[in-house]
């Protein structure tokens, strides 16, 4: 059993923009509000290649996750680890993130795999940002039979969170925005 | 910035000795990014002694066994992601 959907959205702000406020959607304050369910995010590892300028990072990312009182029974948690590899290549303009669980694995496996590229139309100006995300609850015996419902209801929190995903990212690129015409880029 | 949130949260998370080196090395490595990176200037590493305070605080402070393993990892793991959606689309020129 495996529910897998992909979305596209195109954000009216240049590549570097969108990509810088990639960086700190999880950091700002206000967007903590808004994306409580993440309660913290370590870079745990990063490398950059200086003749090619690929940047490559690893971060950990820890995630509330209440579900029904049935599964935190189950799991003993309501905390999980997430695993967030992002490659960056600024020659030519691409950034790919890639998440997945590295906690109650045992249980369920989410990826979810984000691009942001120049978008096609206006190169200079718009990002074109695509996502897939996969949901996979291993089937066993306790829950084999809720299994279905508790992928569903997955699939619905991770639409839910992906919305206010990009309501933050919007937020973070005019921030950075109205920053850069007071020509302040910090 | 953030700051009472991370007390607040601070019972429950391992890693919130280090919320103050996270934020000063974050800080720093937005910086770069926005300001060096992406202008091209990629030749040379910065945020290095930040990074270094920040790992070092981590690598006691992280008690998870699957995290650790990615902190002590000295390339970058995860590879395979970058040759399989590579291929998917091609970069617009």
């Amino acid at each position: 059993m495996v529910r897998a959907y992909s979305q596209e959205h195109t954000y009216k702000h240049p590549w570097e923009r969108v990509t810088s406020a990639s960086w700190r959607k999880f950091a700002d304050p206000e967007n903590k509000r808004t994306l409580s369910h993440i309660l913290e995010v370590d870079t745990l590892n990063h490398k950059l290649d200086p003749s090619s300028g690929m940047l490559y990072t690893t971060r950990a990312i820890t995630i509330h996750a209440p579900g029904p009182w049935f599964v935190r029974k189950i799991i003993g948690q309501d905390i999980c680890h997430c695993v967030e590899s992002t490659v960056v290549d600024a020659q030519s303009r691409s950034m790919q993130l890639s998440t997945r669980n590295i906690s109650l694995e045992k249980y369920i496996e989410v990826e979810e795999k984000i691009r942001y590229d120049p978008h096609p139309d206006n190169p200079n100006l718009w990002t074109v940002c695509k996502q897939e995300t996969s949901i996979r609850i291993k089937p066993f015996s306790a829950l084999a039979s809720m299994a279905e419902k508790i992928e569903q209801k997955c699939v619905d929190k991770f639409q839910a969170n992906s919305a206010k995903g990009r309501e933050v990212m919007e937020r973070m690129c005019k921030y950075l925005e109205a920053e850069s015409s007071r020509g302040i880029t910090a | 910035m953030g700051i009472l949130k991370d007390k607040k949260n601070a019972s429950r998370l391992s890693t919130s000795p280090c919320a103050q080196l996270r934020e000063a090395y974050h800080n720093c490595f937005n910086r770069w990014y926005s300001d060096k990176f992406l202008k091209g200037e990629w030749d040379k590493e910065e945020c290095v002694l930040e990074w270094q305070k920040y790992r070092d605080c981590l690598s006691q402070h992280l008690d998870d066994k699957h995290l650790s393993r990615f902190l002590e990892a000295d390339g970058i793991v995860g590879g395979a992601h970058q040759n399989d959606s590579k291929s998917s689309t091609g970069a617009p020129k």
